[in-house]
């Protein structure tokens, strides 16, 4: 009884490995295929002949080192930029009393469920109102910051003690110099989380680059990708794709492995609190 | 608690918000207005606001009578409520498994099922598509093989909503399943020992103990899982463009293609607008219904 629980269990944890993984398997696969053997059918489940030539191939198709450069603006510049914002904003929320407090941050807080979708009209109105349509900025301005990352710095500012912030005004801090200087370093495992979550977050993002961006030069490497995709839809063509969303995806699986232990603490953390 | 008192503290309280703040009025709190104002009118996108024409509530009316709506609310529909009850029951299950056996392996397989929720969408949605290939396909293949007929997924009215199902839930299932890992670190072990103490086995305790006691997490990921369910978008464009024959056009997607494509920005607010509301209702009732559980459980 007790040994076929166990093997129930051990055949259980098995498919939860693979079954997640077999589509990377699947992606990693068919961009080493050559085009014969991708227009296999039955499909090969190995390479039987490995070859390289689609990731020279998928910067040709389309400018996928310059979308991939775009990326790493994009997402660099937004993280950096919710980092700081939600920090001040956390600590505002977390250890200042004032009217109305309480209903500013939870009012805040309501707006991190807001599907993107239902305000995409007025934000693209709003944006090329200013200006902006297919510009760096217009793609970042609106998500310079964000509910999620006020929710989580405010949850473990609160957990920083009253005595050090009020022993540091008594030696004649700054406010600014709390922040950055006292409270800040204290923050390290939240901003590493907060840090990976907002970098996958605006890595992936699609529908409002795909709406407010027109030139490709300035696309990130997603919509580089689906415009890849469009070009070559024939099965001779997917190890080309497939080298374009493995390429795409490998920051994202790197900055997971790199920081794993970190982010599913953190959820943990904000699941107790919130 | 601190209590900011003078202008120093004043003036760091308005310079440290004001940032964050800023941007979520401007670019969160005025375009949710700007939604209900602009589905009030009619207006194509590309002209000056000044141009809209009033329509009152008359795009609300027409989406009452539009097939196109009513297909994609129902296409919505169907696509939320099958990924609930797929995803949460899974996820309640695999918290369960990676959280209560000491067996190796638990980590790996936290990582494994972590790692779909951080792969760009765009990327992981052409990898399914290969997947679903009717040919060419390793899915089709390895049911050809169990001596299955495969489904055309993709390509077929009858399947490819389904195919998506299938799609969202392989992907999202992981970070539900964290939560309610989170969840069950929660409950402390001395429960457990008492319910041993009386005789409950595995079910019993599964049912008695577990679930009960995860329900506050449950209902959060039902309201978390429902609200990511009602606006997918990025594997509907990747993979089917709302086909085959609008079979996949769901509400998200409808929206987008209206105003970006079709020029038609009022209608789209107007479905926007609507999605909200909906949104809103769904929330309230699913709070509310969690609010008064937890009041009558104050009382027995």
């Amino acid at each position: 009884m007790r040994r076929t629980a166990r093997a129930a269990t051990a055949l259980a944890l098995g498919l939860v490995i693979l079954v997640p993984l077999f589509p990377l398997y699947w992606m990693v696969i068919s961009a080493l295929k050559g085009p014969e053997e991708l227009q296999k059918a039955p499909p090969t489940w190995f390479p039987s002949h490995v070859t390289f030539s689609a990731f020279g191939e998928v910067f040709q198709a389309v400018p996928f080192g310059g979308a991939f450069a775009n990326s790493v603006l994009i997402a660099g510049v937004s993280t950096l930029s919710v980092l700081v914002t939600s920090v001040m904003a956390g600590f505002v929320f977390a250890k200042y009393r004032f009217r109305g407090r309480d209903l500013i941050f939870w009012s805040v807080v309501a707006t991190m469920f807001l599907p993107p979708i239902v305000t995409l009209v007025p934000l693209y109105w709003l944006v090329s109102t200013m200006g902006l349509a297919d510009s760096y900025l217009g793609v970042m301005l609106p998500w310079l910051a964000n509910a999620f990352g006020i929710f989580l710095m405010r949850q473990f500012i609160a957990d920083v003690p009253d005595e050090l912030i009020e022993a540091a005004r008594l030696d004649g801090a700054s406010e600014g110099r709390i922040v950055w200087q006292i409270v800040t370093p204290l923050l390290r495992p939240a901003l590493v989380s907060l840090a990976i979550f907002a970098f996958v977050f605006y890595w992936n993002n699609f529908l409002w680059p795909l709406s407010i961006l027109q030139s490709d030069d300035k696309f990130p490497v997603v919509l580089a990708l689906s415009r890849l995709l469009s070009y070559s839809t024939s099965v001779q063509y997917q190890n080309v794709v497939m080298a374009g969303a493995l390429i795409a995806s490998v920051p994202t699986i790197v900055v997971f492995l790199l920081a794993q232990r970190v982010f599913v603490q953190s959820i943990s953390r904000t699941g107790v609190k919130g | 608690m601190t209590v900011a008192r003078g202008h120093a503290r004043r003036g760091a309280a308005i310079a440290f918000l004001s940032p964050a703040m800023a941007v979520i009025v401007l670019f969160v709190a005025v375009p949710i207005a700007l939604t209900f104002w602009i589905s009030l009118h009619d207006w194509s996108m590309y002209t000056p606001l000044t141009q809209m024409t009033w329509r009152g509530l008359g795009n609300y009316a027409d989406l009452l009578h539009s097939d196109d709506f009513l297909n994609a609310l129902g296409n919505t529909l169907v696509y939320v409520v099958l990924v609930l009850v797929t995803t949460v029951p899974l996820a309640l299950a695999l918290g369960m498994l990676l959280y209560f056996p000491k067996t190796a392996g638990k980590a790996a397989a936290r990582a494994a099922l972590f790692s779909t929720y951080v792969i760009p969408t765009v990327a992981i949605a052409i990898v399914w598509g290969a997947l679903y290939a009717p040919d060419y396909g390793p899915i089709s293949q390895a049911l050809g093989a169990l001596g299955i007929d495969s489904p055309a997924w993709l390509s077929d009215p009858e399947t490819a909503l389904l195919s998506l199902v299938i799609f969202h839930v392989w992907q999202m299932t992981g970070y539900y399943t964290i939560l309610v890992i989170a969840g069950l670190t929660q409950i402390p072990d001395d429960v457990y020992e008492a319910a041993r103490i009386d005789g409950a086995g595995f079910w019993r305790q599964t049912f008695s103990v577990t679930l009960p006691l995860l329900r506050r997490t449950t209902t959060f990921i039902v309201l978390i899982a429902a609200i990511n369910a009602i606006q997918v978008f990025d594997p509907v464009y990747i993979l089917t463009q709302g086909g085959p024959a609008e079979s996949t056009t769901v509400l998200s997607y409808a929206i987008q293609r209206a105003a970006f494509q079709n020029g038609m920005a009022g209608q789209a607010s107007a479905m926007a607008f609507s999605l909200l509301l909906v949104l809103v209702a769904v929330a309230g009732v699913v709070l509310a219904a969690m609010r008064r559980r937890t009041a009558a459980e104050g009382r027995s």
